[in-house]
């Protein structure tokens, strides 16, 4: 009986293997590769594979640690070790000033029609021609209904003085000067040095209510009681949710636009295969490869990002969309700003921010 | 006559020149490099434009930035204070008792350091959570009825100081104490001396060496360190050591970062020219 058991076993597996190898053999011719740099776990395994297999092109992953590296893979030593890299939006016009992009031709790419149309001619490329925006993030408010004293209607309310102490925040000049100029009714990403030195005078307000500045945890103060309010990522919300229940903290519906910042995919000007990486971008601005790669993600961390692919988001169940981060009222996810280079005026806000962090605490 | 003179430095090559290699290559071109661009300039979209210029260390010398060296130079200055204050009876404590034991107390000394500082700087802010160790002990026992803000501010960047140099101020100070000739106190107290004159004029200057290493070992760290005022301070607390990592990673204005770096390197070279008027520097104990 056992014996009959092992012959059958050793059957299964050796039509599997011949199964195995017809399949592959349908593809297995050598279309080249591609090489991409982009922060790590940040794509579905699953559906890169699918891509080799169907397209025959193999695909190199290298991984980032920080935004500055991804630049600085594009603009130093020729730029010709990777053929897609991921750069942030506030990064791309100095690429595209300093020449460093390769300009995408669209035949390759039809997929672009399936993003939503705020995602696609943005201000910073206009015809679409550098940057493929891939996954996002918003910077906005949440706030726990329990303990926060007021009810947050706009970045004016962060600066009430009942918020004393209270405000879990993300850091950087360039997170929290643009809320100040939005509030004030000036442009995100001013280069004024009038306005930013306004804006200054407005966060002199903002600074006393916050609990602590942590552009990677700012949610632990959320989770453990030490702030009543969050300016965050949305990346940091969906940790403080997870934590605390769905129903524990809420998405403050502000009247004023939120900050978004998009991971792109660019192509560097001297790429050794920039048709592979076309294919490449094709292939992932697919409805259903996009939402397959959502979703994957989703069920092996948890993490639900949020994602300027409409035909994709449309695939998914309601498990990502109803995920309490990014379940969020449609008037913040349609009034956003984005952080755009700010060419030299980086020194004046520079020069504030010193100021600002230089205040007796 | 050249193959010679190789052989007659073959041994001084082998020993000696892997680490001068190494120092060469890490931290000699690295700090020529940063010479180098603290008299540049920054180009439009961040990057470095060879063009010659005085303006970085101009910069420095605006009201905003004297106010960030002049805060930073406070703090240092309150953290060796504190070190030398607390560590000076502590070492004279362990110096002492028996050699044995006091090996063991310096151990006991040293024990907390095995563990990582950002470990030990991310505990304490645990402790002083509003919901912490500290909080809800002073609330069981009824001291307080609202948590105490302590998170993030000025206070725990100073504690956050201490906790990180307070060992470098008891080593030193231990081993001069040490080494202190013990009879010259006996015969102050026979030539009539009370304790404190006896403390004053004859232990304080033989322990002089290990006071200044303890001044050294503690002010100039304290000046630079950049992780203390990011944790404790909750980026809140600006400091020369953030200021130019900001230089660096935010704003991306590399000349004005190296010309800062160079300023806090010249600060150090300063102390040490001092400190060695007066004193050897192997009396530091850790050269």
């Amino acid at each position: 009986m056992k014996k009959h058991i092992r012959i059958l076993v050793a059957a299964v597996l050796v039509v599997a293997m011949a199964l195995s190898f017809t399949a592959c053999g349908g593809s297995s011719e050598d279309n080249g590769e591609v090489n991409i740099y982009m922060w790590s776990d940040y794509i579905s395994q699953d559906v890169v594979d699918q891509f080799t297999e169907e397209t025959g092109i193999k695909v190199n992953f290298s991984y980032m640690n920080t935004s500055e590296e991804a630049v600085a893979k594009i603009t130093s030593g020729g730029g010709d070790a990777y053929d897609l890299v991921m750069p942030c939006d506030a990064d791309i016009t100095s690429l595209i000033e300093g020449g460093y992009l390769a300009e995408i031709n669209l035949d390759n790419v039809p997929n672009l029609d399936n993003l939503g149309d705020a995602y696609k001619n943005r201000e910073f490329d206009p015809e679409n021609k550098y940057a493929i925006p891939y996954l996002m993030n918003y910077v906005y408010v949440v706030y726990n209904p329990e303990t926060c004293p007021v009810e947050i209607k706009s970045y004016d309310d962060l600066c009430d003085p009942q918020l004393k102490g209270q405000i879990a925040s993300v850091t950087g000049q360039r997170n929290l000067f643009p809320i100040a100029l939005v509030s004030l009714g000036y442009d995100a990403n001013s280069t004024d040095e009038n306005e930013i030195k306004e804006a200054y005078e407005w966060l002199k307000n903002y600074v006393p209510n916050v609990a602590g500045f942590d552009s990677d945890s700012a949610e632990t103060m959320l989770i453990n009681g030490a702030a009543s309010v969050g300016f965050l990522f949305d990346g940091q919300a969906s940790k403080a949710f997870a934590e605390m229940g769905d129903d524990a903290l809420v998405v403050a519906e502000l009247e004023d636009p939120v900050q978004l910042g998009v991971d792109e995919l660019v192509i560097p000007a001297n790429a050794k295969n920039k048709e592979n990486a076309e294919t490449f971008l094709n292939y992932i601005l697919d409805a259903q490869n996009m939402a397959d790669n959502l979703q994957t993600m989703m069920d092996l961390d948890g993490q639900a990002y949020a994602c300027p692919n409409e035909a994709a988001v449309n695939l998914m169940g309601d498990d990502y969309k109803k995920a309490p981060a990014l379940d969020i009222p449609k008037s913040v996810k349609e009034n956003y700003f984005l952080q755009l280079d700010v060419g030299d005026a980086a020194k004046v806000y520079d020069k504030y921010w010193t100021m600002l962090m230089s205040d007796e605490q | 006559m050249a193959k010679g003179a190789v052989k007659r430095n073959a041994p001084a090559l082998a020993t000696a020149g892997p680490v001068s290699a190494w120092m060469i290559i890490f931290v000699m071109l690295p700090l020529i490099y940063i010479l180098l661009i603290s008299f540049m300039t920054r180009s439009a979209y961040g990057g470095i434009d060879y063009i010659f210029t005085l303006d970085n260390y101009k910069e420095m010398f605006q009201p905003l930035y004297l106010k960030v060296i002049a805060k930073s130079f406070k703090l240092a200055l309150i953290t060796t204070g504190i070190c030398l204050l607390v560590g000076y009876p502590m070492a004279y404590w362990i110096a002492s008792k028996p050699f044995k034991t006091a090996g063991n107390l310096l151990m006991l000394v040293m024990i907390p350091y095995w563990t990582s500082s950002l470990v030990r700087l991310y505990s304490t802010n645990l402790l002083v959570m509003p919901n912490g160790f500290i909080n809800t002990a002073l609330m069981k026992l009824g001291l307080i009825d609202q948590p105490l803000d302590l998170l993030y501010s000025d206070t725990m960047v100073l504690m956050g100081l201490l906790i990180t140099c307070l060992p470098f101020s008891v080593l030193p100070l231990y081993s001069s104490i040490e080494k202190m000739d013990k009879s010259l106190i006996e015969a102050s107290k026979d030539l009539g001396a009370n304790s404190i004159q006896t403390f004053f004029r004859v232990t304080v200057p033989q322990t002089a060496p290990g006071i200044a290493g303890c001044i050294i070992l503690v002010f100039i760290p304290s000046l630079g360190m950049y992780y203390v005022p990011e944790i404790l301070g909750g980026g809140k607390v600006m400091l020369i050591g953030t200021l130019v990592k900001n230089q660096f990673l935010v704003t991306k204005n590399w000349p004005f970062g190296a010309s800062m770096a160079i300023l806090l390197i010249l600060i150090t070279l300063a102390i040490m020219l001092i400190y060695t008027r007066f004193n050897k520097l192997e009396d530091l104990e850790v050269c």
